[in-house]
């Protein structure tokens, strides 16, 4: 975790000494590069379980409205979907190499690298923007006369279109959340509180984007591709 | 005379003057542990208030104080406040915070200020909770409570169709659930860390396996809860119709995912107890640990079982037969390693020297209580007397010994057990001993009668009931007026030791782990005076006296 | 765990690129597949599909290769949710009220 300017934090070095006189380094919580990437590993594993809890809600009601979940995947634009596919694989990429330049001193181009990542976000929001814009110009939106019960609709493609919804808002919503994260670690470069010494701040960011990047692997094909060969007029 | 953390602390930001705001705004473990204490008893007395006044209702058939529905808001704030607010936070928060960094050598937690963020979210979501209790309504000159009247399950579809304040509840549970995924997260990263240097796992004492098994199951089970919770909420709103049977939706889903989470919370709340238990017994037995391994792996396995055994709350709700069966099998599983930790236990105690100080006597009558609602347990799982004994008083006598004598008990234990470390100071050991066994009395009356009346087919959560079941209801009455009237002293005898107490030394009761050996009493801000090497067991004794003695440097001089 | 010390960007990014590339082809396999081979499983080969992209990105953009520890509680955290599935899903599928259930048919 971060450091603080307070004199009494600062973090001297202990030694520890066992019966032979040898000497033993003892770690503390400041500065801890790899405690700081565990616990990050762990809150990301608190998203996978979420997030599995909601493929796990999705999994029982394809089951049991089999035939409703793949007409409704049928109608869902898979050029966008896919379009937006790509956009995050890049970004993905950009993340990655912002990382290593950041590791190999190149500060300037970590930080380009960055705004590359965010340029490619906000291209994958809009995209995400057009696509619900459409929907609901079909009467597909959370809330629509037309997407409740009796509103024309079955109950399997109300819940597909509805599951839709939430989980892609969600990962949305991180990808937002993501956004202002590297804004944070852009201003944190730049006052110098994150640099190729200690980059944890980065070298998570990067991890939670690829997170966010993992979710959409999953989230696109359930999605989307499900219903790809139906014929659907 | 040396600084106590009482007098000194680091803070998450800025340097203010005030105590007030030094309380506040600290980063230090041991602090952040004394705050959630202090807010996790009151809301426990709140809760004892809502059962107290269900049990006034209770004492004859037909209606005396409260009507139905405020009777549904009772057992409802019971229950939430009970199981989030206070016993699922509790013993990791206030134990795990103070005590576990101590007993591994570390300065502090992993990441402090998550620490302090933490507690504050708690609070928050603590506020929220209780926020729906002040939207009340004058109707007929009687007041109209707005509280959720659920249950603490929230069951769907009466959830997403009740007109009370259900979205608060649900919310608040949420941020609860935030805050203990960060807990467990922290304890997790602190205790693969920061451990003094040659402690490896099987040196840890075992108080600290239990928080780690803990932490495995606030991290990995809460967050299921959570997004069931927020897809409960959009249910509410938009009727996408996840839950409710009349969109499509299939309530016993939401049981299992509810049950996904809120049945490991049951070992989320009972391992850090059982830790409790594994320091107190060895340390008044002056007597080394019998089985050490199998108590720590016992740890991990119930965790690891814990999580393959939620169905066993759906028996009355249907599901399919070949998964009732599954779920049956794996119950009774958790048994197994519960057990062991038990004759462990037992074993310690044989040919131990044993001193029946306070924490002793509590440890000794869980024993007896968790017995009874850990077997009574096994009775529920059954495939066969599941249908008959689900969702009766013997269920709710079941998890109240467990829950109540088994988790509660251990916690006030620990609380007798640690208190001189905290406070440095002594409560009095003759009025604490008589609190003991007026609260152990209380407890056996007011449960014991709930087995017998839910045997004979009384049903949870009723507001009226048949004349024939009305002596089980008085003798219950009765036992909840002494189990109360022994709570409020206890506390008393307890806040009356804080305040002049004797003064104690840093081991008062001879016991060997780390935290018994600071400089002083209280801790100083930055807990040992140096890290220790650590090449020793963490319950050694020879003879009845401790083995591993230290200098004042922290270096070995046995 | 190397992830401290200073790296070769130049040295580095060649596997950056590999990877993007793999990535790319299986997602061009996404798109074509329901059309072209396998339509009758195409939910099968799509969730297979994902877990080769997943473990790709995992290993080498997360830096998960050679980390013991951390690559266990992944393990862990997974086949928790596996077991979950497992369970529901034998649940549901098993379900006995089909012909009298609202779940499956609106309600008359």
């Amino acid at each position: 975790m971060a450091h603080d300017s307070h004199d009494s934090h600062e973090y001297v070095p202990e030694i520890a000494v066992d019966r032979n006189g040898k000497e033993h380094v003892v770690q503390g919580w400041q500065g801890d590069f790899d405690g700081a990437k565990l616990g990050f590993w762990l809150f990301m594993l608190t998203e996978v379980l979420m997030f599995g809890a909601m493929f796990m809600t999705l999994t029982y009601y394809f089951t049991l409205h089999h035939a409703d979940f793949i007409h409704a995947s049928s109608e869902l634009d898979r050029t966008l979907g896919g379009i937006n596919t790509v956009v995050l694989l890049f970004s993905a990429l950009t993340m990655g190499l912002g990382l290593l330049k950041m590791r190999s001193g190149d500060v300037k181009g970590a930080k380009l690298m960055i705004w590359a990542t965010i340029l490619l976000a906000l291209v994958f929001l809009g995209v995400k923007a057009l696509e619900w814009t459409n929907d609901y110009n079909e009467g597909i939106f959370l809330g629509l006369e037309t997407m409740q019960a009796g509103g024309g609709k079955s109950f399997g493609e109300i819940l597909f279109f509805g599951m839709y919804f939430t989980m892609t808002g969600l990962h949305g919503f991180h990808i937002i959340i993501g956004i202002g994260l590297m804004l944070w670690l852009l201003k944190r470069i730049n006052s110098k509180k994150v640099s190729p010494e200690h980059h944890i701040l980065h070298f998570n960011i990067a991890l939670y984007w690829d997170l966010v990047h993992l979710i959409w692997v999953f989230v696109f094909p359930y999605f989307y591709m499900t219903g790809a060969g139906a014929i659907h007029g | 005379m040396s600084k106590s953390y009482f007098d000194e602390t680091h803070c998450a930001f800025g340097h203010p003057k005030s105590t007030f705001m030094q309380w506040m705004l600290t980063i230090d473990h041991k602090r952040i542990g004394i705050m959630y204490a202090v807010v996790m008893f009151t809301f426990f007395f709140v809760a004892v208030a809502a059962a107290l006044t269900m049990r006034f209702e209770l004492f004859a058939p037909g209606q005396q104080f409260i009507d139905a529905h405020t009777f549904n808001q009772a057992f409802t704030l019971h229950g939430v406040v009970m199981v989030f607010l206070f016993i699922i936070p509790g013993i990791p928060a206030v134990f795990g915070n103070i005590v576990m960094p101590l007993m591994i050598g570390a300065k502090d937690v992993s990441f402090p200020r998550l620490n302090w963020f933490t507690f504050w979210l708690y609070i928050v979501g603590c506020l929220v909770a209780l926020s729906s209790l002040f939207n009340f309504s004058i109707a007929d000159g009687s007041l109209v409570f707005n509280f959720a009247d659920t249950g603490w399950t929230f069951y769907a579809p009466y959830s997403l169709n009740t007109d009370t304040n259900v979205v608060t509840t649900l919310v608040a549970a949420f941020i609860l659930g935030m805050a203990s995924i960060l807990t467990g997260l922290n304890f997790l990263v602190t205790i693969h860390r920061l451990r003094a240097p040659g402690m490896d796992f099987f040196k840890m004492p075992l108080f600290v396996w239990g928080i780690y098994a803990t932490a495995w199951i606030q991290l990995l089970a809460t967050p299921v809860v959570g997004i069931t919770l927020v897809l409960a909420l959009l249910e509410k709103y938009f009727g996408i119709g996840i839950f409710d049977p009349a969109k499509g939706g299939d309530p016993v889903l939401f049981q299992h995912l509810f049950w996904i989470y809120s049945h490991p919370a049951v070992y989320l709340m009972i391992l850090p107890a059982f830790g409790i238990m594994s320091e107190i017994i060895p340390a008044f037995s002056r007597r080394e640990i019998f089985g050490y391994r199998t108590i720590a792996l016992s740890s991990a396995a119930i965790a690891g079982v814990g999580y393959l055994v939620w169905g066993h709350h759906l028996f009355t709700s249907g599901m399919s037969d070949i998964a009732k069966v599954m779920f049956s099998f794996l119950t009774f599983f958790v048994a197994i390693p519960t057990g062991i930790k038990f004759y462990d236990w037992i074993a310690t105690m044989y040919k131990g020297k044993i001193v029946l100080d306070t924490p002793m006597l509590w440890a000794l009558g869980t024993i007896i209580t968790f017995a009874i609602g850990g077997l009574s347990g096994v009775t529920i799982a059954m495939v066969g007397s599941d249908i008959h004994l689900q969702d009766t008083y013997y269920t709710i006598a079941h998890f109240h010994y467990a829950m109540l004598g088994g988790v509660v008990f251990l916690f006030f234990a620990g609380i007798h057990y640690w208190f001189p470390l905290v406070f440095g100071k002594m409560y009095s050991e003759v009025q604490a001993k008589l609190a003991f066994y007026v609260l152990f009395i209380g407890f056996n009356f007011l449960w014991f009668p709930m087995f017998i009346a839910g045997y004979l087919g009384m049903p949870r959560r009723y507001f009226d009931y048949l004349p024939e079941f009305q002596i089980y209801h008085q003798i219950s009455f009765w036992g909840a007026i002494i189990f109360v009237t022994g709570l409020i002293y206890m506390f008393y005898v307890l806040i009356q030791g804080m305040r002049n107490g004797k003064p104690t030394t840093p081991n008062p009761w001879n016991a060997t782990t780390l935290e018994w050996h600071l400089p002083s009493s209280p801790p100083p801000l930055e807990n040992h005076t140096k890290v220790p090497y650590v090449d020793f067991r963490p319950y050694e004794y020879h003879h009845g006296q401790p083995v591993v003695k230290f200098d004042e440097n922290m270096k070995r001089i046995d | 765990m190397a992830n401290h010390t200073t790296v070769d960007y130049k040295a580095e990014k060649g596997g950056y690129y590999k990877v993007l590339v793999g990535l790319l082809l299986l997602t061009a396999l996404t798109f074509i597949q329901p059309s072209m081979f396998l339509t009758d499983i195409t939910f099968g080969i799509q969730m297979l599909i994902g877990t080769v992209k997943a473990w790709i990105i995992l290993m080498y953009y997360m830096h998960l290769k050679g980390e013991k520890l951390i690559g266990w509680t992944v393990v862990f955290a997974v086949f928790i949710v596996v077991f979950f599935f497992t369970i529901v899903i034998i649940d549901v599928s098993n379900f006995q009220y089909a012909d009298v259930s609202h779940i499956t048919s609106p309600a008359k």
